[in-house]
Formats: structure tokens, C-alpha cells, sequence
């Protein structure tokens, strides 16, 4: 299914080590798409957050649970662990890079070619997270996260040319985690001004 | 088919709310803000650039838009847009406030002098320029008092003083507030004036209503359940209904129909504060617009319509009488912030979920910000919203849930160096670092 590398099984069992950590999983998912390829998460979770669809891999020392939909795009990949004097993290190579859902295909070819090179101007970036009947679910990134204007961008533009380019799209929905952003999404507007008189 | 204008700046919290009424009342919006939007090209007539700060300019633009693209109704959706809602609608024959009304609702100053006039009741106040003498002014006003800026809004830089030595203490901290970087010292003279007002003891509540051709009609009436006394103001829980008796609470709508009269306010949402003591009901602010923040989401008219969906039928002339707010108490709970510097972490959001009664919780300041209590702050660290059969099931529930929660705020000066080696100690149990590719 997946292959993880002596550094990332040595990192992931040494994290696993801790006490707050004892017994739990790592689970790996695709969390969307940007130009290039896929994004991934990648946590721990305790083994009982499991659904009965989910693949679970016995790397010996600890188990990967990857939930059914990312599993057939995550066939071959392999996960690291690389440390240099820079930086230090995970790293996925996966040889899929590319939706097979043809919704899912048109709607990343509007992003790459029309909505991202134009939220590019203004800091940000679109992530095709996921379609499902006639909803596309997107991240906003960059500076579009947390932004207070991420709404109109969404529903004023986004939403306005996928439901107008990908027929059997009705609607465009924003997962994004706006409380992790830097943008001054919900700061005082100019004056200090807050919600209350 | 109709249209409207829906005016906000890139700051707002409400951008969601107001799109999906719009969206809930198949009507088409067009987006005026202060800054280009990224997709504009995409959906022109969706998109419209304005200067907030030119009023009169952005008047100008509106109208020359509308002349190719009917607009039926303009909305600000928070305080930065109400004169120009005002200017613009008046340019378009739409029903609004008038413009000196709405100026002077945003002036604490010109408002109190306004009261003083009409006999509603007012405490004693004083205006002074930021650069006069703290001593001399010290010594002008009456204890205990409350001194705040004119020219920022909520309760930041608002600090009640008992005494001629915490007023000069207060007035050196005002100051510093009023230097801030993130404190746009605006141009307008009120930017640097003060305004000291007699403190008035008694309970809080805010008063959510909406004017048709100069009669209000109350929506909502909160109560404010934490005493208010100072040194500083900081909401934290509203829940509606109110609690206080009917008479009282007829007290407090007539009150706010007599100031929006005496203010010359007309048409469209009112957000009002107002203290109530043994004298009655004394009025704080009277503002033109709804209220802020995501406390909306308390509110709930009808077949589970919105407030934002309320104001939009209100604005385009739709019907909104029959609408009543929903039979369940509501509430919500500003999170304040407990201590100046990086917010790190937030836990136990999930098992404050689990408090019967809850409904969302939304911490709305991200991780790794700096975070500013009153006065100097201006912010929550989010939201609590609860529904309940009773006001004091949901008062219950708020607290609980808060109680629930804990923030983890380190010193400002202890923020990790970009770069740096996460160890494992200070990962979270459910997120790994992933580098690009």
C-alpha cells in the first residue's frame, strides 16, 4: 500500500515513545490538491477513530490508517522523514498526482488556469479538496486564509465560475480552517472598530 | 430581478452571513468594499471597488454603476459602511437614514448633546482635546466617571475612574492606546478628543431593532448577566429574552424609539446599549446598524430565517412584519481574553461541545497571534453560541462550556524563531509537520 522509510519509522516511533502518546495510530489522508500534486495530513489519532471503510498497514511498532477515499491514490507512495539543518519534517512521494473524478478534473483545471493565477495577485491559493455529488469542497490558502473578504471571494467568484464551467456542480463550500490563518480575518476594522457599540 | 448592494470591508465578520441570506432569497449581490477583490474579473457585476473613506465619491461610483445594473437596496453590514449606505441610498431613492442622523449616532459627543436636549435621560459629560491637561481636566469632571475615545468604538480605551488620581493614570493609558500602530489616528477631530461621562451604575442590556419609516420595531432585547462596572468594559454574555420585567423592558423600547427619533434615524437595523437603574433606562449608544461580531447567530425569525436574511427583505421592502424571533432563549459569550501575548493552543473544545445546550463554538483569533486585553485590545478570542428553554439555561450553559476551555497564552517575547525544530513535546496529538515538495 504505502512505504515508510527507516528515518520516518524511527521519528514516527520516537514521537510514539512519549506517554501522552502511547497506543495511538498515524493516520494519513489526502487533504486536497494544488498544482503539482496532492496535500496530505498526516496525525496521530487514537486507534478506536477508525471507520470500518478505513485501510489500516501494520508498520511494525504502529499502524497507518488511511481512510478508503484517499487509499487508491495513495497506492505506491512512500513517507520520509527528512532533517536538515533547515528544516525538519515529513515528506510524501506519491506517483499519483491527478483526481480521477472528471468533476473533480474540470474543476482543478478552472483553478489552475483562471481563479488561482488570479487569488495568486492577491497572496492566496485554492485547494481542491474534495467532490462529492453536486458540492465542490475547497481550502482557501495563503493570504485568502482568514481573510475576512474569503467569503466573497468564495461565493462572488469561485462558486460564480464553477457552477457556470462544471455542469452538476450547484455549489462550492469553504473547509478552511480560517482560525489558522495569518490574515486579519475577525481584527478591528480601520478606527479599532470591533463588533460592539 | 432585484439587486443589492451589500457593503462591507475586508475586516468584516459577517462576509458569510449576509451572502448566504442573499443566496437563502435568490437575490444577486454586488460586493462593495475598499479593496479590488481577487476574482472581481470573474463576476464584475458581483464586485465593486469603493472609497469608505470618501463618501461622497463612492456615492458617486454607485451611481454610475447602477445606471447599468438596477439596485434595489443597500446594506452596510457593519459600522464602517452606514454613511455611505445612507448617502448612496438617498442618491438612489431608496428608503434610509438620513446622513446628519447617522453622523451624529456615530458620535458619542454629538449624541449625548442630543440627549441632554431632549430630556432622555443622560449622565454629565465633558469633552476635551487628547492634548489638554490631565490635571486640570481631572479636576473638571465628576467621580466616579467613565473615560473614553471618540474616536474608537466597542470598549477599547474606555476606563472608569472613582477619582481624580486614576483619571490622570487613566488618561496617560488612553494615550498610549490612542498611539498604538494598529490605531489608525484618523484626520477627523474627533480622533483626538475624549469624552468623559458620569459613570451610571446599573445593569446592561442591548437592544436589536429595526426602523420602517421611524417606527421601531424590537427584535431583540439581551440581557448582559456580568456586572459592567469597570475599570473596564468587556462584553462577555448575552442571552435573550430578557429577564427583566415586561415593564421594564416596554421602559427600555421606548427609550430607544425616543432617541432614534431624537437622532432623526429612519430606516433600517438599530443596535442599542442601555443601562437600567432605578431611574429608568439610560442609553449608551444607539447605532445604525445590526449587531456586530458573529452574535447574529443568536438570532432566528420565523421558518429559522436569519437576522442578515431579516435585514435584506427589510432593505429591499420585502415583508418582515409577520417574522417574529423563534420561542428558545439564545446566547452567546464573547470569549475574553485573560492575559496579554501568543495565543498557543485552545483545548477542550470538544468536551465544551458536549454541555447541553451548546450549539457552536468558534475561537476566531488563529494560533500564534498576539492577543490584547481591554482596554488596549479590541478583540475576543471567539464565540460561544447555546440555545435553551429558559434565559438561565443558557447563561448556565455558556459558562459551563467556558469553563471547559483553557487557553494556553505565552509572553510575547517567547514566540519560536521561524525555522525552528519542533520537538516532539511541543507537536499536537493529532497534527504532524508535512514540508512541500
Amino acid at each position: 500500500m504505502i512505504n515508510i522509510t527507516e528515518a520516518a519509522g524511527q521519528y514516527i516511533t520516537h514521537l510514539l515513545a512519549d506517554e501522552e502518546r502511547q497506543g495511538l495510530a498515524l493516520r494519513l489522508a489526502i487533504a486536497g490538491q494544488r498544482p503539482g500534486g496532492f496535500q496530505y495530513k498526516l496525525g496521530f489519532v487514537r486507534e478506536d477513530e477508525r471507520a470500518a471503510d478505513d485501510v489500516v498497514i501494520d508498520a511494525g511498532g504502529f499502524r497507518v490508517i488511511i481512510d478508503a477515499e484517499s487509499a487508491p491514490n495513495l497506492q505506491g507512495a512512500t513517507l520520509d522523514f527528512v532533517e536538515t539543518p533547515e528544516q525538519s519534517g515529513f515528506r510524501i512521494h506519491n506517483p499519483k498526482t491527478q483526481w480521477t473524478d472528471p468533476k473533480a478534473i474540470a474543476i482543478q483545471k478552472l483553478l489552475d488556469e483562471h481563479i488561482n493565477p488570479a487569488v495568486a495577485d492577491h497572496g492566496g491559493y485554492v485547494t481542491l479538496l474534495d467532490v462529492k455529488d453536486d458540492i465542490a469542497y475547497v481550502a482557501l490558502g495563503g493570504g485568502c486564509q482568514g481573510c475576512g473578504m474569503a467569503d466573497v471571494t468564495l461565493k462572488q467568484g469561485i462558486e460564480a465560475l464553477i457552477t457556470e464551467e462544471v455542469p452538476g456542480i450547484q455549489q462550492v463550500v469553504d473547509s478552511t480552517d480560517h482560525a489558522s490563518g495569518t490574515n486579519p480575518y475577525y481584527q478591528p476594522a480601520k478606527g479599532g472598530e470591533s463588533p460592539f457599540a | 430581478m432585484q439587486r443589492l448592494l451589500l457593503l462591507m470591508t475586508t475586516t468584516t465578520y459577517r462576509a458569510q452571513a449576509f451572502l448566504d441570506a442573499a443566496r437563502r432569497l435568490d437575490i444577486p449581490v454586488t460586493v462593495g468594499s475598499e479593496r479590488s477583490q481577487a476574482l472581481a474579473a470573474v463576476n464584475p457585476v458581483g464586485h465593486l471597488t469603493l472609497d469608505f473613506s470618501s463618501p461622497a465619491e463612492a456615492t458617486r461610483t454607485i451611481v454610475e454603476f447602477a445606471k447599468a445594473y438596477s439596485i434595489d437596496g443597500v446594506v452596510a453590514a457593519d459600522d464602517d459602511g452606514v454613511i455611505l449606505a445612507a448617502m448612496a441610498s438617498s442618491a438612489l431613492g431608496l428608503p434610509h437614514n438620513p446622513v446628519e442622523a447617522v453622523a451624529a449616532a456615530r458620535n458619542k459627543y454629538r449624541m449625548r448633546q442630543i440627549l441632554s436636549e431632549t430630556g432622555i435621560l443622560c449622565p454629565r459629560f465633558w469633552r476635551f482635546p487628547i492634548d489638554d491637561d490631565p490635571v486640570a481636566m481631572a479636576r473638571r469632571v465628576e467621580y466616579p466617571c467613565v473615560i473614553k475615545p471618540l474616536s474608537l468604538s466597542a470598549s477599547r480605551g474606555v476606563i472608569r475612574v472613582d477619582d481624580p488620581g486614576q483619571f490622570v493614570a487613566a488618561y496617560h493609558r488612553l494615550v498610549a492606546i490612542l498611539q498604538r500602530p494598529d490605531v489608525a489616528i484618523s484626520p477627523r477631530r474627533s480622533a483626538q478628543e475624549i469624552l468623559v461621562e458620569r459613570f451610571i451604575p446599573g445593569s446592561e442590556v442591548a437592544l436589536e431593532g429595526l426602523l420602517t419609516h421611524g417606527q421601531l420595531r424590537v427584535l431583540a432585547l439581551f440581557d448582559k448577566p456580568d456586572p459592567l462596572d469597570g475599570p473596564f468594559f468587556e462584553e462577555t454574555i448575552y442571552v435573550t429574552p430578557s429577564r427583566l420585567s415586561a415593564a421594564v423592558q416596554d421602559q427600555i423600547a421606548s427609550c430607544t424609539a425616543e432617541v432614534t427619533s431624537a437622532l432623526g434615524l429612519q430606516h433600517g437595523p438599530v443596535h442599542a446599549e442601555l443601562r437600567v437603574n432605578e431611574h429608568g433606562p439610560w442609553p449608551l449608544e444607539i447605532a445604525p446598524r445590526s449587531i456586530g461580531g458573529l452574535c447574529s447567530r443568536t438570532l432566528r425569525f420565523g421558518d429559522e430565517l436569519s437576522l442578515e436574511e431579516l435585514l435584506l427583505r427589510h432593505a429591499l421592502g420585502l415583508e418582515t412584519e409577520i417574522l417574529e424571533r423563534e420561542r428558545l432563549a439564545a446566547g452567546v459569550m464573547m470569549i475574553p481574553i485573560p492575559k496579554a501575548g501568543i495565543l498557543r493552543q485552545v483545548t477542550g473544545q470538544e468536551n465544551a461541545k458536549q454541555v447541553g445546550g451548546i450549539e457552536d463554538i468558534r475561537i476566531t483569533i488563529p494560533l500564534g497571534q498576539e492577543v490584547v486585553p481591554l482596554p488596549e485590545g479590541s478583540r475576543y478570542l471567539g464565540f460561544i453560541f447555546a440555545r435553551d428553554s429558559t434565559p438561565a439555561g443558557v447563561e448556565l450553559a455558556l459558562r459551563e462550556a467556558h469553563r471547559r476551555l483553557t487557553f494556553v497564552i505565552t509572553p510575547t517575547e517567547a514566540r519560536p524563531a521561524q525555522g525552528e525544530h519542533v520537538s516532539p513535546s511541543t507537536l499536537g496529538a493529532d497534527r504532524l509537520p508535512l514540508l512541500e515538495h
